[in-house]
Formats: C-alpha cells, sequence, structure tokens
C-alpha cells in the first residue's frame, strides 16, 4: 500500500494506480475531459493537473501521474484553476455552440465542465476553421467542429476494437478527427459515438430522437450474440430509442443499431393457423386449443415418444428449462434437443469425452437470495468440481492468458467480446497470439504467427502441433492429470509433422514454431468458434483442440482455458439446462436423483431420447419410431441446418408442427400452428452466455399481441393436462436452479460455475479422425460463414440498423479467382453444388486465398445452406449468371 | 334640494364633452403594455420558417407542465425542427420561463389576453395553432 495525502487528506491507495483514480474512490474532484475509466491514461487535455510534491514545478496531469509514498497532491488552488479555465477557453475558442440541437446535450461532458470551472465567456479570438461535417457515413454522424480533441474515440477504435477507423488530421490548432477524408467504412460499433464525451460523433438511429434526460433507462443483456454483454436500453413513449454499455461502453454494430428490429413490420403479432395450406390469424384461445388437441390425438394414437420438441437459443433460460419439464414431467419422455447439436453440442460432447461431465460437490441450499435471479445454492468451502465446466475460460479472464491460439474463427463476428478481449491482451507486452485460420482475419495483425491451412484441415493442425511438441519434448508432461498419452502417442505414431504441414499447407517451419510457442506459454488459451464446429467431423475438430488444451494447458494460470464459442444469446444456457435428449438441467444424467425432483411424480425416462439429426433420418427414412409432431420454440431450421432442401422435404412429413417465432420464417411456413413470442425487452429471464455469465434481461416494453415463451408452454401443458403454473420467470428459475448444482453461486452478471469451486480438471487423451472430408470434384471450396454485422437471422429483418451497412449476402472471392471466372464486384454470380444452386451477388475480398469463397449464412436470400450437405464446407463451382 | 341635482347634471354636461376612460369591448380592445404576458407562442423569421429547434429546454423549465410534447424531426439540410409542439393553455401560467430558457428566443408569450372558451379543448394548442400569427391587437414593435 502507498501512503499520500491528497488536499490533506491522509490515503492510503494500491500501488499502480494514478492519481486521478485514487482521487475518484475517495470523493475528491479533480476535472477532466479526455480520462475515461476503460481507456488508458491519454493526458491530452491537461484539465486535471494538480500540484505534486516532492515532483516538478510545474503541475502534473492527474490522469497520467501514478502514486507514489509521501506524495502530497494539492487539486485545488488559484494557479491550477487559472490553467484550467485558459485550457477550457481554448477549448471553447470554436466550439459550435448548437448544444440546442446537439444530441449529447444534457450529458455532455464539456458542458458540466464548463459549468464546473465557472467559465462564463472566452476572450480569445481565433480564425473559424471549416466545420467539415460528415453526413455521408452510415450508422454514425461526425462534427468536428463539436471535437475537443480529447483522443478518446481514437484510442478505443485502436486499442480495444481494434478497427483503427480514426484518427486526428492536421496539427495543432488545425487539428480535425478524420478518417482521411473518406466516409467511415469500419466495423459500425458505434462505440466512439459513446466514449465521445462531446457531440462530436453522434449514432444516426439516435439522432433528435429524444434529449439525454427524457430516456428511462433500465439493465438488460444483449439478445444477439453469446457474447452476454449487459447494457442501459433507454426507452422514451414506449420505445426503445438507443443502447449504451455504461461500464465499458463497447458494444458492436449490431448490439448498438439492432434494437429497431423489435418494431420490424413483418413481425408476428398474433397467432397464425395453417386452413387448406393458407394461414389465417386466429385469436390465443384457438391456436391454443388447437394445438394442444392436435398433440393430444397424436399422443393417444402414437405415444408421447412421437411428439418431439426442439428448444431454442433465442429463449430465455426459463422458457428452455419449462420447455424440458413440459416433455420430461407431462409427456414422460427425453425427446428434446436444440439446434446448437449443430455445432456447440458437438464441442461439448467432445470435450465431456476428455474431460468428463460437470461434477460439483459442496454446493448446499444457503439464505434465500435477495435477487430474483441468484441462485439458492451456495458453495461450501469444501466445494470443488471436475468436468469440462471447468476447462471453460471467461472473456473476462481471457487477457490473463500469455498465448491465445485461434483456430478456424474470425473472431469478431461469431463473438465481438472475445474480440475486445483479444486485444486487450494484444496490449500487454508477454502476449502472443497465433491465428490459424484457412483466411486472413482482423486479428492475424496482432498475431505473432498466421497460420493458413487449408478449409477443413483443423484436427490435422492439431495433430502437427500435438506431434511437433511430442517431438521437440519427447518428456513433456501435460500440467492437468491426464490418462492415456502413451495410448495417444500410438494413435498419432503414423502422423509425421511433415505430413500433416502438407495436408493442411501449412509450412512446417511455422507449425513447429507454434508448437514451441504452445509448449514455452506460461498459460495458453485455445479459443475455437462454429465455423469450425460446424463441420460434418466438428466433433472431432473440438476433440483434436481439446486434446491439444490437454496436453498445454496450465489449469493453475486464470485465463489459461478453452473457449469454445457458443453463437446465440443462449446457445450455452439452452444446453445447461437441459434441452438435451440425454442429459437434465445442470447437465446431470438421466440418472440424477436431485435433477428427478423437478420432475415429481413423473420419473424421467431412462431412455435417452432422439438428436434432432436422427429425428431428421428417421423422418426422411419413413421409420416406425420417427416422431409424427415436432414443437419447436423457435429456430429457422431451414435457414440454419446444412442441407435445405432435404430439410424442408423432411419437415413436411410431420403430421403436426407447432413453432414458436418472432417471425414468420421459412420453417414457420412450414408449421401447422404458429405462436408469436416476446423477444429482447419485451420479456424477463435470463441468458447464459458462451463465457458462462448470466445475463438477466428485463421487461421494459409491453408486448402487442404476443406472449413470452414460458407463458405459452404454460398454457399449453394446462390443455394437455399437465399444469405447469408459475407465477413468472423469477419463478422458474427459482424452482430450476436448486436442482442444478453447477450453477450454484449464479447470480446476475456473475460466471457459472462460480470461482469458489475448487477446480479439480482431469482428463483422458481421445485420438482423433485424421482425414480431409471434403468431397467432390468442384473447384472451389465455399465456407459458409458469419457476417460482421448480423446475428443470426434476427438482425436480417428491416428496420435493423446494421442492414444498412451489410444489406445482404455476397459471395467474396479473392480478385484471381475473380478475374478467372471473369466477374467483378457487383455482378451476380450463380454457385452450384451438387445439393443446390443460388445466386448471389459477388465482393471481392483478399482475405480469401485462391479457390477459397465464403457467403454468410444469415439471410433468406440467398439462402447459404441450400449449397450444403452435412457440413459448413462444401465443393462448388461458380458461373457469372 | 336643487343644488345637488344641478351639481350632478354639471358633471354629467362636463363629461358629455371629455374622452371616455371605457372602452368599448369588444369591438375595441385595450392595448396592452410591451412587457405584458400573454400565452406562448412560436416566433417566425422573417422568412416565414419557425426558429424553435425542438431543443426542449422550454418543456424541462415549465414550472406547471403546460408544455406538454415536443417532437423533433431531421429536415433536408440536417436541421432539427419541430413537427410537433402542444402546448396545454389551461394550466399554462403566463411566466415566461419558456421564453427565458429559449436559446433561440423561438417561443415568446405574446400579448393576447381573451382566451376564454366554451370548451377546454380548444386550449389545448397543437403547433400550427402555437405558430406566430398576425394579429389586429400586436403592437407594431412586438417583437
Amino acid at each position: 500500500m502507498v501512503n499520500l495525502t491528497i488536499d490533506g487528506r491522509a490515503i492510503q491507495s494500491e500501488p499502480g494506480k494514478t492519481l486521478l483514480e485514487v482521487a475518484k474512490e475517495h470523493g475528491i474532484f479533480i476535472p477532466y475531459l479526455c480520462y475515461h475509466p476503460a481507456l488508458k491514461p491519454i493526458g491530452s487535455c491537461r484539465i486535471c493537473v494538480v500540484e505534486v510534491k516532492p515532483g516538478p514545478p510545474r503541475p502534473l496531469p492527474a490522469c497520467a501521474t501514478y502514486v507514489a509514498e509521501g506524495q502530497e497532491v494539492v487539486t485545488e488552488s488559484p494557479r491550477l484553476r487559472a490553467i484550467r479555465q485558459e485550457l477550457m477557453k481554448l477549448v471553447l475558442i470554436n466550439h459550435a455552440l448548437d448544444c440546442p440541437i446537439c444530441d449529447k446535450g444534457g450529458e455532455c461532458e464539456l458542458q458540466e465542465l464548463t459549468h464546473a470551472l465557472g467559465v462564463g465567456q472566452v476572450d480569445l479570438e481565433a480564425q473559424p476553421t471549416a466545420p467539415n461535417i460528415d453526413y455521408v457515413s452510415r450508422l454514425i454522424e461526425r462534427h468536428p467542429d463539436r471535437c475537443v480533441t480529447c483522443g478518446r474515440c481514437v484510442h478505443i477504435c485502436r486499442d480495444h476494437v481494434g478497427a483503427m477507423a480514426i484518427n486526428f488530421m492536421h496539427r495543432g490548432y488545425f487539428t480535425e478527427l478524420g478518417s482521411g477524408l473518406l466516409p467511415l467504412d469500419c466495423e459500425f460499433c458505434g462505440s466512439c459515438v459513446d466514449i465521445c464525451p462531446v457531440g462530436a460523433l453522434i449514432n444516426k438511429t439516435f439522432k433528435y430522437r429524444a434529449r439525454a434526460w427524457e430516456v428511462e433507462r433500465a439493465e438488460t443483456v444483449c439478445p444477439f450474440c453469446g457474447g452476454g454483454c449487459t447494457y442501459q436500453v433507454h426507452t422514451r413513449d414506449g420505445q426503445v430509442v438507443r443502447v449504451v454499455n455504461e461500464d465499458s461502453v463497447l458494444l458492436c454494430g449490431r448490439g448498438r443499431f439492432g434494437f429497431p428490429v423489435l418494431t420490424a413490420e413483418d413481425r408476428l403479432r398474433t397467432p397464425l393457423i395453417k386452413e387448406n395450406g393458407a394461414f389465417r390469424e386466429a385469436d390465443w384461445e384457438e391456436a391454443l386449443d388447437l394445438a394442444a388437441r392436435r398433440l393430444k390425438e397424436i399422443i393417444e394414437e402414437k405415444g408421447p415418444g412421437a411428439v418431439y420438441g426442439v428448444g431454442s437459443p433465442r429463449a430465455t433460460n426459463e422458457a428452455n428449462y419449462l420447455f424440458q419439464k413440459f416433455f420430461r414431467a407431462g409427456l414422460g419422455t427425453n425427446q428434446v434437443d436444440n439446434p446448437a447439436r449443430y455445432h456447440y453440442v458437438r464441442a461439448l460432447e467432445a470435450l465431456a469425452e476428455i474431460f468428463g461431465w460437470p461434477q460439483v460437490e459442496g454446493a448446499e441450499a444457503g439464505p434465500r437470495p435477495r435477487e430474483a435471479y441468484a441462485s439458492p445454492l451456495t458453495l461450501t468451502e469444501a466445494a470443488k468440481g471436475k468436468g469440462f465446466s471447468f476447462v471453460l475460460g471467461t472473456i473476462e479472464d481471457l487477457p490473463k492468458a500469455d498465448l491465445a491460439l485461434v483456430v478456424g474463427m474470425d473472431v469478431t463476428p461469431e463473438l465481438p467480446p472475445l474480440g475486445w478481449a483479444i486485444n486487450e491482451a494484444s496490449l500487454k507486452d508477454d502476449f502472443k497470439l497465433i491465428v490459424a485460420n484457412p483466411r486472413l482475419t482482423k486479428f492475424d495483425r496482432n498475431a505473432a504467427l498466421s497460420l493458413r491451412y487449408a478449409p477443413g484441415s483443423e484436427r490435422l493442425l492439431a495433430a502437427g502441433l500435438i506431434k511437433a511438441l511430442l517431438t521437440a519434448h519427447p518428456d513433456w508432461t501435460p500440467a492437468i492429470p491426464a490418462q492415456g498419452l502413451e495410448e495417444f502417442k500410438e494413435a498419432l505414431k503414423k502422423a509425421t509433422v511433415k505430413e500433416m504441414a502438407k495436408k493442411t499447407g501449412v509450412d512446417e517451419a511455422l507449425l513447429k514454431e507454434a508448437a514451441e510457442l504452445l509448449a514455452q506459454a506460461k498459460a495458453p488459451a485455445i479459443i475455437f468458434g462454429a465455423e469450425l464446429l460446424a463441420q460434418d467431423k466438428g466433433g472431432q475438430n473440438a476433440l483434436a483442440l481439446a486434446d491439444l488444451f490437454l496436453l498445454v494447458g496450465q489449469p493453475e494460470a486464470p485465463g489459461s482455458r478453452l473457449y469454445p464459442v457458443a453463437e446465440k444469446a443462449n446457445t450455452r444456457g439452452v444446453c445447461e439446462v437441459g434441452v438435451l435428449p440425454d442429459r437434465l438441467p445442470g447437465l446431470q444424467p438421466l440418472t440424477s436423483e436431485l435433477a428427478a425432483k423437478i420432475f415429481a411424480p413423473q420419473a424421467p425416462a431412462s431412455q435417452p431420447g432422439l438428436t434432432l439429426p436422427e429425428v431428421l433420418d428417421r423422418l426422411e427414412a419413413d421409420a416406425e419410431d420417427a416422431p409424427q409432431a415436432l414443437y419447436a420454440l423457435g429456430g429457422d431450421f431451414l435457414r440454419w441446418l446444412p442441407h435445405r432442401s432435404r430439410t424442408e422435404k423432411v419437415l413436411q412429413k410431420l403430421s403436426f408442427m407447432v413453432v414458436q417465432d418472432a417471425f414468420l420464417t421459412d420453417t414457420a411456413k412450414l408449421a401447422d400452428v404458429v405462436l408469436p413470442v416476446a423477444v429482447f425487452v419485451e420479456q424477463e429471464g435470463t441468458f447464459l452466455s458462451s463465457d458462462g455469465r448470466l445475463g438477466v434481461s428485463s421487461r421494459v416494453l409491453s408486448p402487442i399481441g404476443v406472449k413470452p415463451d414460458w407463458q405459452i408452454i404454460s398454457e399449453l401443458g394446462r390443455r394437455l393436462g399437465f399444469p405447469l403454473k408459475y407465477s413468472g420467470p423469477a419463478a422458474i428459475f427459482q424452482e430450476m436452479a436448486p436442482a442444478m448444482p453447477l450453477w450454484a453461486g449464479a447470480a446476475p452478471r456473475a460466471t457459472v460455475p462460480a470461482a469458489g469451486f475448487a477446480a479439480a480438471p482431469a482428463g483422458r487423451f481421445v485420438p482423433f479422425d485424421l482425414d480431409i472430408s471434403l468431397p467432390g470434384r468442384r473447384p472451389y471450396v465455399l465456407i459458409v460463414g458469419k457476417s460482421l454485422q448480423h446475428s443470426g437471422s434476427f438482425t436480417t429483418h428491416q428496420p435493423c440498423g446494421t442492414l444498412v451497412v451489410t444489406p445482404g449476402a455476397a459471395l467474396e472471392l479473392h480478385p484471381e479467382d475473380a478475374a478467372a471466372l471473369n466477374l467483378a464486384a457487383g455482378d451476380s454470380a450463380k454457385v452450384i453444388s451438387s445439393y443446390g444452386e443460388v445466386t448471389a451477388p459477388v465482393a471481392l475480398s483478399a482475405d480469401l486465398p485462391p479457390g477459397v469463397v465464403l457467403l454468410a449464412e444469415h439471410f433468406g436470400e440467398p439462402a447459404a445452406h441450400t449449397l450444403t450437405l452435412n457440413s459448413n464446407l462444401v465443393r462448388v463451382s461458380i458461373q457469372k449468371a | 334640494m336643487i343644488i345637488p341635482l344641478l351639481k350632478g347634471l354639471a358633471t354629467t354636461l362636463r363629461m358629455v364633452f371629455t374622452k371616455p376612460i371605457t372602452l368599448q369591448y369588444p369591438e375595441e380592445k385595450r392595448p396592452v403594455y410591451p412587457r405584458f404576458r400573454g400565452h406562448p407562442e412560436l416566433v417566425v423569421d422573417d422568412d416565414g420558417e419557425r426558429r424553435c429547434v425542438a431543443c426542449t429546454l422550454c418543456m424541462v423549465v415549465c414550472p406547471s407542465n403546460a408544455i406538454k410534447q415536443i417532437t423533433p424531426a431531421e429536415g433536408e439540410y440536417h436541421e432539427k425542427y419541430p413537427v410537433e409542439f402542444v402546448v396545454d393553455l389551461t394550466r399554462c401560467i403566463f411566466c415566461g420561463f419558456c421564453q427565458e430558457a429559449c436559446p433561440k428566443a423561438a417561443i415568446k408569450l405574446n400579448n393576447l389576453y381573451e382566451l376564454a372558451q366554451y370548451e377546454k379543448q380548444m386550449l389545448i394548442y397543437d403547433i400550427k395553432r402555437l405558430t406566430q400569427q398576425q394579429s389586429r391587437l400586436r403592437d407594431g414593435d412586438w417583437l
């Protein structure tokens, strides 16, 4: 601890803090303009100057001066006041005094500072400069005439977002915020807008919609990706006008600009019933009665197993929990699954194979939690856990790692917060990044090594790394207690580094270097995403990377963890609350007695249900045990499952289908009853983020005509003769949380499993396949990937703000390929695979290697999965359309 | 007995030849002093445009919550202007705070004082009725 005095007050502080931070903690006011808690000190405005003794005779900026033993700090004196006032006058010299129309008016730090420092008028004059206002850029408007050149936006864009889209132009008095005299062409995350202390950067979707003091604020969790950002949603007159992250300021484009989708014209507002092939609007009673009657008929005729349920990563934990309870307690079957089966569940199963399913001890019922969404289970001192949940990392801890290996994932489109964490880690000197991807991604710039491998060869790459490491270090012992290393080495005997290098297309020396970096790392993290899991051998890919982690992981070091990416807001939650055919809530086995209590008096069936792919296979084969009815909590299977034409054909074989969704998706169009649901701030509940953080969605708007998922499930249950009666989502949470020891200590914004568990991960090496399965003779490899501006299909409905940036999917290909095909940007190209064809506009991208093309999967048109068979990789040929 | 009567008649006679102090209201209207506070209205510039930029400061300062609604919009040249401006004159206390708060001198209290109505609804003014119009009651140097 450091002892110092500020304005005569004796203060103790931790070393390494700045004077400004310490003063703020102790309620001592020091005015500032360029400092922001989310950023490193900038020190450009000098308004926070203080007198420091011992020190130089001139005042020092408090934001960039670190505390030292015996310091005497004076924050207020006539000299300091004169300096601050003079600096403020210089800032205000030509500040555009358009506070009445500036959106920042009322929450402007310059306004507050002018009041605080009592600067009544500016007696200085300067040559006026041209305002150069940028009205042209999309989503963001720039007013350089309001800029105070503090540099916050430049720093957040460079250090945290990693886009480096804006910087200062010119020097001195003529310094101006700019992007090279061109409109902005960045990630459009809008973080610069919210960090701007004045109104120099304006959010176009919020412009002129409300004054700062008119909005009502509520905290909620972002409904888009699996990042689980909690932010404040600002509403006025029952409409969301903007969302702001008041803590770290960082949000991604879809988080910040995606909310207008709530008011989309094509949102469903009344239930629909299909009659003679056409939908008609119905009221809730009629639709629910019909759904219940038809389900009852099918159950009576074919047994309860004939009804199959598909949960949703869009719905809350409470809704998904109730959904699986509907099947387990109501129908007595395990016939539920969720669409993450095609990516995230593969990772879970691979991890479970190596590290085991999570098991915890020492969680017991504690006092009734004060918060509605906090688990009543608390951790005892002896609390410990094992299994794969304890090798999964949190985004917060990632910067503590000293090496991150990112495999097969374009981080920012899949999970923006993970990208920010990598950027934050990259600011450290001792952090190294290895990026392995077939294409160039944003993070290659920060990477110590870039491994450019052939699409679909991820597991070979992992094998190459493992092999190179074991060859260089024959006596390697993993830090995690592991079994089966000898057998594993034996299984990999045939795979040589040279062969792996040849098959993956990565230079052998690079592979060895990467392996050496992994071997040297004190806290290596391994990050992988949906792009690699969505392949037909996605499970094998996950297995390979989990083996690699078992080899090099350092469980004692925070940050040295595995980071499989759960793509949507509740992809991890839907699995953890038990919407799986073979796992109960809390990922407990079907035999768990604790979880069985919640299904009383019905004991959960001991027979695991069918998985979603198995259901589709059986339907296709017209098997005897194929389900007759499907109850989907949401999710557009046609758009997200590979081989669209087959999915469509197979779903048509169902004799009855109920879909709950916010939009009439292509899948919902096949349904017999469509029930519209509340989304985002129209409903209450929790989401579990990709890194296990519990986020609470609060109900701010009253949904018009639609119902929250849990209410619909509960009403259907009542009509089928089993009451699922709850006062609200909080009551559901309080029922499920006691049955899930893995969630002990869970609370809003806290992570599960709680840090209090003494983690004892242990693993067993499991050999994996070493083949590349990318059959066919067509010349190009298509990767069905993610778009930066979209999350699921939700953001593809007007008037979502990010549609301005990315209005549709484009076929991205290398300029050389385009030239060979005689295609130019903007042309439309016909993409043909053995399973279908689509027409898409062409975009050129030098990020892709020649021979590899990319198409985003979010859009209804062109529907990327028309082309695929069982993987997100497919061989295609391309023609000019 | 006759003297008081004659006195009275003399007064009457004198008054017949002096200027009357009453006004023939409503045919004739009493002019008001320049600082008289009538009801608020939106000032129009020479080019016929309202000055208001919908900053809502008047709404914030209004002590009696008479300014009910200001809906801003963005114009062709990115200017901000109100598309709706509602003042409930039944609540207005004619304090003039709005005029004082306005950074654009866009809202002023006029010198109209005839606000009696049979229906309350008539006193809830929308943007059209709030916008300044020429009125015979106003002095030439009103602005």
